[in-house]
């Protein structure tokens, strides 16, 4: 026979100023089966708490029923001390009566009626409650970190530092991302490249960080604490272990006029390359889909081509034949740090969302760049040695225009959010060129100047203020090329002016988006993601960094456009978090998870179709002599997150949530 | 016929397969399912438009007798490939523990007790718009595939006036339909697809259905029945064949079928590796009911 108590909580006046707790407290210790029912100003107070263990330990109670908040605020509060009491802390459950009842109506006596009701409902499930004890799984200490840019970097160091091993796996032929290509950085004008390096350096020299570079992500199986990943080595064509990363075989290589990716499509490269000066490892790549070696062996000649570098190396490091490979690394959790890219404006989109700016003639009007590409113009390391050119004709421009919110804050165009970047490093490139070009103006069209951050503002007032950029609010409808110049057709929304002027060189502060392919690697993470592929986090404010799978955190610019500080920010957020999961031999997972009958399974395995955290397992049932008897579904209580995807898919009915079962439920629904 | 019978006995005496499951003479003017477990017994299978049975049901793990017989080989028309498509999709069968006979079929009788030849008023319903053609799914083809020329089905007329209807009246067309049901489950016993070991309108704690014959109980029976056949449902119509209370329950597997077409463009496939949208996570799924 079941022991209720029943616990009714005024919640000061938000539950008691509708609903007549006392009421609630008198109805329902009339029902069958309750044997205690009280209320109380503030239930989750320590007085509340020593109410609910002291009835239990007095009236030798089966069940605690807490009518209250909702559980998401006070389950554990109530749980914990429901165990404080000796008894199992699930045969504890909160009825709700302030969200879901006093906060939204306004009538007392139906308010309290409906707390009578829904408190019935919980004391009825409650009778059906079983005891259920928190399952145990054990966790692989070390951690695997998607994305080697600054993000990725900083996450894997502090992981590292904090004792544990890291697998740090960049697409890339070096890791440094975008922050390796920027000239300076907002809002100290200190040289990116100064500070990252030594940062790339000590990640590629770190005992406990196991690099993987010009790699991908495969396949991720398994769950918190027990990932297994396979990760694509991606055919280099030389050998990492022997190359001295010499240049011989760069010197020698014929195909030289290949647009750099590192310098945004200004510099140029050779078939055989190393990305950038200062790239980590310092080990060349073969890109095949340029080298003559590869080309004339894909239209199917037998004659070697070429074959120059592998001539030149003195280590014979260059291995033509080599061959992708899949490697598999045993994680407990995993970083999502695979950051951004910028809005591709005037071509091809890849979205149906984004329209393209075709005003705007990028890639059709000489001098109009995007905001990458002017970087690299003011990079030391850049194609033009930080001179800032025009790239059609090499000559210095004595007018830039700079336009902002390119792609981002435009609805119409496809991206509704603000790029959040833009404002300081327009800024920032309006010094940059000022500092190069003394004699030159700087234009910068805008809709808002957003410089929250500390130091930002006054960065954004020091580029108009001492060093003269001229800021006008509002957009440019049109530009096109007329002789030497850029004209540019404009409005000044402040004075209300139309604007027509001209520029020697125009810069679009594209939008930032996430990377290609993100829907794939989310989904074989089981992470969800926005419709522009921006990682979701599981919480906006409270848990920023972990996503709605566990195990496995985000950080950077692949969650939504973040700067540098934001980016380094959650990377070591991430790191704390794992380090913490990490600290354990085993994790405990709460037990409100899917069970399957296996006596009623049919094996028709829509479970495992629609299971999205891939925790339905098949199972054999054998006979005492082994023979196999038939196969049934079974769930892998450390993956499965409990949404109950399963229990609804099931035909037979035959699987069933702990905590939320058919019995309890049904009791529920019937006491209404 | 000669061609069947002659690919029977061929497959019975090289042990192929242990039993062909097909159609023999029946009592009166029907055939009936036939198992055919020596190459003397292939000689009983017949194939015409009294033909009605979808043989793939016999496949189903519940057929415990008919597994034992060996490895089967199957007779089907294009209607019952799809179900047996449904059952690989579901696992119940294994595709390469069936041999699968694809028999030409020009369309089958309404009503094979009528003893009357196939025609335009005679046809099941289902045939009207079958494009006839053999399943990819099959080993053998016997026969020249053609499609059979009849017109829309008529179940479509029927569910547009009941479209047309207010929902009380067409509540109260369900509630007649509907009060006649007896709970026979004769509907359950003949669906190729309902292969539950335990069907989960027999369980009993909690009890989700009543199990007997009031209308209370009648109307969730066929509501989950529908829900439960939603997207696996394969419009063989047996289950409207079968039923002796006569409830045309073909207005409810058709329109479950141009829902699940409308909102998640699967119709009933005879390839087994399209997914029904019942056992599948598509993140693309239409959501715009979640506000």
């Amino acid at each position: 026979m079941s022991r209720i108590g029943v616990f009714v909580c005024h919640c000061g006046e938000n539950i008691a100023r509708t609903v007549d707790t006392a009421a609630v407290a008198q109805e329902c210790g009339k029902l069958p089966g309750v044997i205690h029912s009280v209320d109380y100003k503030y239930m989750c107070s320590d007085p509340g708490q020593l109410m609910v263990k002291q009835a239990i330990a007095e009236h030798k109670l089966t069940g605690v029923v807490v009518a209250a908040c909702s559980p998401h605020m006070h389950e554990k509060t109530f749980r914990r001390a429901t165990a404080g009491a000796g008894l199992n802390p699930f045969l504890c459950e909160m009825a709700n009566v302030r969200e879901h009842c006093s906060w939204i109506h306004e009538s007392r006596t139906a308010a309290t009626e409906k707390a009578i009701d829904a408190t019935r409902m919980i004391v009825e499930k409650v009778k059906r409650n079983a005891p259920l004890s928190p399952i145990h799984i054990p966790v692989t200490r070390r951690a695997l970190v998607i994305g080697g840019g600054i993000a990725g970097i900083q996450a894997a160091l502090d992981i590292a530092d904090g004792g544990r091993e890291v697998v740090l796996v960049e697409k890339e032929p070096s890791i440094g991302g975008h922050m390796s290509q920027l000239s300076e950085t907002f809002p100290t004008l200190d040289c990116s490249q100064c500070i990252l390096t030594p940062r790339m350096v000590e990640a590629f020299q770190h005992p406990r960080i196991k690099l993987y570079t010009y790699s991908e992500v495969e396949s991720v199986d398994g769950y918190i604490g027990n990932f297994k990943v396979t990760i694509r080595k991606k055919a280099r064509s030389v050998d990492e272990a022997n190359c001295n990363g010499c240049g011989a075989c760069q010197a020698v290589c014929p195909n030289k006029k290949i647009p750099s990716e590192f310098d945004a499509g200004l510099g140029k490269r050779s078939a055989i390359y190393v990305p950038f000066p200062q790239a980590v490892p310092n080990i060349p790549v073969i890109d095949r889909e340029r080298c003559s070696y590869f080309r004339a062996k894909a239209k199917g000649s037998t004659k070697v081509v070429c074959g120059k570098c592998a001539e030149a190396c003195g280590k014979g490091a260059v291995h033509f034949d080599q061959q992708d490979t899949l490697v598999t690394e045993d994680v407990g959790a995993i970083v999502v740090a695979t950051g951004y890219r910028l809005y591709d404006i005037g071509k091809d989109q890849d979205s149906e969302l984004l329209k393209g700016y075709g005003e705007y003639g990028y890639g059709t009007v000489p001098d109009v760049i995007d905001g990458m590409q002017f970087e690299r113009l003011a990079s030391a390391s850049g194609p033009t040695a930080g001179k800032i050119l025009r790239p059609s004709d090499g000559k210095e421009p004595t007018s830039v225009v700079f336009l902002q919110c390119i792609g981002s804050r435009d609805p119409s165009k496809g991206i509704e959010y603000c790029s959040k970047i833009c404002c300081m490093y327009v800024a920032k490139h309006t010094m940059l060129y000022k500092h190069k070009v003394h004699h030159g103006q700087a234009t910068v069209f805008y809709m808002d100047i957003r410089a929250a951050g500390k130091g930002y503002d006054e960065f954004t007032r020091r580029a108009i203020e001492e060093d003269g950029a001229r800021y006008v609010r509002g957009r440019v409808s049109r530009l096109y090329r007329d002789g030497e110049v850029i004209k540019i057709l404009g409005f000044d929304t402040l004075s209300g002016e139309p604007i027509e002027m001209d520029a020697d060189m125009v810069v679009l502060a594209t939008a930032m988006r996430p990377q290609a392919g993100m829907a794939e690697l989310a989904q074989k993470l089981s992470v969800s993601y926005d419709k522009h592929g921006f990682i979701n986090e599981a919480h906006p404010k409270l848990r920023p960094v972990e996503t709605n799978t566990a195990g496995v955190f985000v950080a950077g610019a692949c969650q939504s456009p973040r700067d540098i500080p934001d980016s380094v920010a959650m990377a070591s957020a991430t790191a704390s978090k794992i380090l913490g999961l990490l600290s354990n031999e085993q994790l405990e997972r709460e037990p409100t998870v899917a069970r399957v009958d296996e006596s009623t399974c049919s094996a028709c395995f829509h479970c495992e179709r629609v299971c999205a955290y891939g925790a339905v397992e098949h199972k054999d049932i054998r006979d005492r002599s082994g023979n196999l008897v038939r196969v049934v579904a079974s769930v892998n209580k450390g993956v499965c997150q409990g949404c109950g995807t399963c229990l609804a898919t099931c035909p037979s009915k035959s699987l069933e949530l702990d905590g939320f079962t058919d019995a309890q439920i049904h009791a529920a629904i019937m006491a209404f | 016929m000669n061609e069947l019978r002659q690919l029977a006995r061929k497959l019975l005496a090289d042990k192929t397969v242990g039993v062909v499951i097909g159609y023999e003479e029946g009592q009166g003017a029907v055939t009936r399912p036939s198992f055919a477990t020596s190459p003397e017994q292939a000689e009983k299978l017949v194939f015409d438009a009294r033909c009605v049975q979808n043989l793939a049901s016999y496949l189903s793990p519940r057929r415990s007798t008919v597994r034992s017989l060996g490895k089967p080989a199957v007779v089907v028309k294009a209607c019952d490939a799809k179900a047996l498509a449904g059952l690989i999709r579901e696992a119940q069968v294994k595709r390469e523990d069936v041999v699968v006979i694809s028999v030409a079929c020009g369309g089958v009788l309404a009503d094979p007790r009528s003893g009357k030849a196939l025609s335009e008023a005679m046809v099941a319903d289902r045939c009207r718009d079958c494009d006839g053609a053999h399943t990819s799914l099959a080993d053998h083809k016997v026969g020249q595939a053609k499609a059979p020329a009849f017109g829309s089905p008529k179940v479509d007329a029927r569910l547009a006036e009941l479209q047309a209807m207010t929902a009380p009246q067409r509540f109260a067309f369900f509630k007649s339909v509907f009060s006649e049901c007896t709970r026979c489950n004769v509907c359950r016993e003949v669906c190729p697809m309902c292969f539950c070991a335990r069907c989960m309108a027999d369980k009993s704690e909690p009890q989700w259905i009543e199990s007997s014959p009031h209308l209370r109980g009648n109307f969730a029976w066929h509501m989950l029945r529908a829900m439960h056949l939603a997207g696996r449902c394969v419009g063989c119509n047996e289950c409207e064949r079968a039923c002796p209370a006569g409830i045309p329950l073909s207005l409810i597997t058709r329109k479950m079928q141009k829902v699940v077409s409308e909102r998640f463009g699967y119709s009933p496939s005879d390839d087994p590796n399209v997914p029904a949208p019942t056992g599948a996570f598509r993140l693309d799924d239409a959501q715009e009911f979640i506000r």
